[in-house]
């Protein structure tokens, strides 16, 4: 391996590993949010909020991503007349698939607290939001939090999967690099070393939060 | 008693689909009285007292407090849930927090009390069940009887005009039954209105003003707790305490 290979993937990766960071991070907040109010749908007996949370959700987990992305981003524009760049779309994929899972962890959470754990707070007069936010919802949380950093992770690897959208996300960048150049080997090398990387730090996070909140 | 009551439960039905689990319970229940309700398993006593709160709405009937009627549409029963509090027989104590943590929560959110106030007020309800020293401890550490007298003392931080309590000493070993028995003697001496689902005779006769015995989602039979539990009139009441009255 020379300096001017290095000199030049190197880069690459860099810019392309923002772009992965930014739809995963942002994705994932936007998911978390999906899922937290479709999750609580489904455990609550609101008729008309748990269908539509049930339909999307069924969606979602009935078709594979990269199917998600090509219809997200060649059809769904067409049908609206409008013009929506393939970072936006990668967004909302990453954010509309993870939600559909995080849905399914967090109505278990929810729905695997005690009753009387809601009891025991209505009784001393909270109200049910009282109740939600102070005694719910931080031992859901506890229960969520692995299933919640095992989707965040796939997500994080799923964004390669937006390269068929021609986004310039990091593995994007690694096969634009290879082709050019017929570095197959080096190349993809130093890709997986970037994922390696990066997704160990997620892992030593979520070790970190759930020893955190453990205790 | 010539004072107007402070709970008063007319006609009070409950069915659970097919199931009338009440079916014509009238009961009023006056300051400072200590009331228990005793009767076989499924007779409807734990349904009765749920009802007075709602923590299952009724099918039929009325429920007033302070001459309010709480189980109407539109009805404030978080305001009476407020002002009457509850103890469960599988305590339920929040977990997450430790003792004094969870005997201030409800003070803070509810009343605005800054937590130093209510810490305060909490240490002082912990010592009088007698847990002071374990304020600081979560609930998993402590043994059954004394999880219930945190929860009694949880339920008097809102200083309740009246505590409902659903079988408080069931779910507990024997040999801490008594520990729980006498933080509720305690309370009745200080005139706190009491109603009380138990299956604890002893306590019922000694402590209680008036005994309620329900069957079948009836009241079969009511009247000073000695005479009740002593000398009952009705057969059914008779069979269900020919075991206690024996021994």
């Amino acid at each position: 391996m020379n300096s001017s290979f290095l000199g030049t993937i190197l880069p690459m990766l860099f810019d392309g590993l923002k772009l992965t960071l930014l739809i995963s991070i942002v994705g994932i907040l936007i998911g978390f949010v999906i899922g937290s109010i479709c999750g609580y749908l489904l455990q609550s007996d609101h008729p008309i909020g748990k269908t539509i949370a049930s339909v999307y959700i069924w969606i979602m987990r009935a078709t594979p991503l990269m199917v998600q992305a090509l219809y997200g981003y060649y059809v769904i524009p067409k049908l609206l007349g409008i013009d929506l760049p393939s970072t936006t779309v990668g967004i909302m994929v990453i954010a509309l698939n993870s939600g559909a899972f995080m849905s399914e962890i967090v109505r278990g959470a929810l729905a695997g607290i005690d009753p009387g754990q809601k009891e025991a707070g209505v009784c001393l007069g909270l109200t049910d939001v009282q109740v939600m936010f102070n005694i719910i919802v931080p031992q859901a949380f506890k229960v969520a939090l692995p299933g919640l950093f095992n989707q965040f992770i796939i997500s994080v690897k799923d964004t390669a999967l937006l390269s068929v959208i021609a986004v310039n996300e990091i593995t994007h960048q690694a096969q634009a690099y290879a082709a050019l150049s017929f570095k197959a080997i080096p190349t993809y090398t130093a890709l997986a070393a970037f994922y390696l990387v990066f997704l160990s730090l997620l892992i030593l996070l979520q070790r970190f939060v759930e020893r955190k909140v453990g205790k | 008693m010539s004072e107007s009551p402070l709970i008063s439960v007319r006609k009070l039905q409950k069915s659970f689909g097919e199931l009338e689990v009440l079916k014509d319970i009238n009961v009023d229940i006056y300051p400072g009285e200590v009331v228990c309700v005793i009767g076989p398993s499924g007779s409807g006593k734990s349904t009765f007292l749920r009802c007075i709160n709602q923590l299952e709405t009724p099918t039929g009937g009325e429920i007033r407090y302070k001459d309010q009627v709480i189980n109407s549409k539109g009805a404030d029963i978080r305001q009476f849930r407020e002002e009457v509090g509850m103890v469960f027989q599988r305590f339920n104590l929040f977990p997450f927090k430790d003792v004094i943590g969870n005997v201030m929560m409800a003070p803070v959110l509810t009343r605005h009390k800054s937590k130093e106030e209510a810490r305060a007020y909490g240490m002082e309800l912990l010592k009088k069940v007698g847990l002071e020293s374990k304020a600081a401890v979560m609930p998993r550490m402590l043994s059954g009887g004394q999880q219930q007298r945190v929860a009694i003392a949880r339920a008097l931080a809102m200083d309740p005009t009246a505590l409902l309590f659903d079988e408080p000493t069931s779910a507990l070993d024997p040999e801490l039954v008594g520990e729980v028995l006498n933080v509720m003697k305690d309370l009745a001496r200080d005139g706190m209105t009491m109603v009380v689902v138990t299956h604890e005779m002893a306590f019922a006769r000694d402590v209680a003003d008036r005994v309620i015995f329900m069957s079948d989602g009836y009241i079969v039979e009511e009247g000073p707790a000695r005479e009740v539990i002593e000398h009952p009139q009705q057969e059914r009441t008779k069979a269900f305490l020919s075991r206690f009255l024996e021994s």
